[in-house]
Order: C-alpha cells, then sequence, then structure tokens
C-alpha cells in the first residue's frame, strides 16, 4: 500500500480541517498515513483546549462556517485525525519545533505518538507521497 | 472450516465527505471475503469515492444505484 505524509506547519483551523479529512480518507484506502506537526501547527498538538483560529482574510465567515459544518455532520479536525488513527495513522511531533517551544512530550496532547527529527519523517514517507500545508 | 458469507449494512446518510468512505473501510474492517456491503449515503463524492476505494483495495463495485433520496452501492469484498 502507498504512504501519505502531510507536513503541518500551519497553525489554523481551516488548514486543519484539511489535514483531518486527508488523514481519514487516505487511512480509510489502506494508506500509510503519517502525519508531521511542526512549528505553528504544532501549537494545536499541545494539551488543552482546542481554539477555532482563522486567517485574518477569512475571520468573518467563521460563525457560518461552524453553523454549516454542524449542518453536515463535518466532525472536528481532532476527531477526524483521531479516527485516522484508529486505521492506522501516526502523528508525530517535530523534535526541533519542541525545543523552540519548550515542549516536551508530557505537554503534548495524547494524540502525538512520539517526538521525531525531519530525517525520521523523510525516511518514513520514502516512495510515497507528501504535502507540505 | 467453511464460513457463512454475510451482508453488512451501513448507513452513512447525511455524513459528510470523508464519512462515508470512512465507515465503508470501518465495515471492511469487520469483513471476509465473500462478504458484500451495501452502503447508503448522501455524500455527492460517493460514487467516485467508493469506485476509487474498491480499485486501491482489490475489492469490486456490483452496483452503484441513484435514488431521489440517496445513493445505494454494494460492494462485494474480494480481498481482505
Amino acid at each position: 500500500m502507498g504512504k501519505f505524509g502531510m507536513i503541518v506547519f500551519s497553525g489554523t483551523t481551516d488548514k486543519l480541517m484539511s489535514v483531518g479529512i486527508l488523514s481519514q480518507a487516505a487511512a480509510s484506502l489502506g494508506e500509510d498515513v503519517e502525519i508531521f506537526v511542526t512549528f505553528w501547527g504544532l501549537l494545536n498538538f499541545v494539551k488543552g483546549d482546542k481554539k477555532l483560529l482563522l486567517p485574518k482574510e477569512f475571520e468573518s465567515f467563521g460563525p457560518q462556517l461552524l453553523k454549516s459544518m454542524q449542518e453536515h455532520n463535518v466532525k472536528s479536525w481532532y476527531e477526524m485525525i483521531k479516527g485516522a488513527k484508529e486505521m492506522g495513522a501516526k502523528v508525530y511531533a517535530c523534535s526541533l519545533a519542541c525545543d523552540l517551544f519548550g515542549f516536551k512530550k508530557e505537554d503534548l496532547d495524547p494524540i502525538v505518538d512520539d517526538i521525531v527529527g525531519a530525517a525520521t519523517f523523510i525516511s518514513n514517507t520514502e516512495n510515497g507521497r507528501v504535502l507540505f500545508i | 472450516m467453511s464460513m457463512e458469507e454475510n451482508k453488512i449494512f451501513v448507513d452513512s446518510r447525511g455524513s459528510s465527505c470523508p464519512g462515508p468512505i470512512v465507515d465503508l473501510a470501518k465495515a471492511y474492517r469487520n469483513s471476509k471475503v465473500g462478504d458484500t456491503i451495501e452502503i447508503w449515503a448522501t455524500d455527492k463524492g460517493i460514487k467516485n469515492d467508493v469506485t476509487a476505494w474498491a480499485q486501491k483495495t482489490g475489492n469490486q463495485v456490483l452496483s452503484i444505484e441513484d435514488q431521489p433520496d440517496k445513493v445505494v452501492v454494494i460492494i462485494k469484498i474480494l480481498k481482505r
């Protein structure tokens, strides 16, 4: 089966929605899904409540978008990644970003499998497709 | 030991992309070769998505039927 990797650099909810949807779809097709969270993306993968955060230029869409998502039974990005993990997806936190923000393994959300370096992610996704989000 | 072939029913109506495919993948995990999975969905992507899923996982789409209120797809499990 194929490998599907995502480097999650962005920290806004709209981008994370894409990560959730694509990770679930790829895992459903039987692909090995690897999610590498770094920089602003990493800030959503620490313990605690997940905040809705939209890019400034699209902020006004927030309330309507939330309502529409509820109406269409769209799950949160967090629930979708959890669903993908039930089908074997892995979530790794970037070791450099963890150092820069001062996060240790125990600060990270349980959804994160491990802290790894970029080399591990690149090696794990060899011959696969990788998106930078 | 021979086992009876099962019909598995999945109701994904009201679930948006990629919900129906996720539901199908879950049903697939609990299926065995020879089973059929019938899935009901209202998401517009379902027809192409199940075809892609079947191609990728080596299973067979027996039928895709457009009904006024839903799409009904029947899949035969050939591979586990």
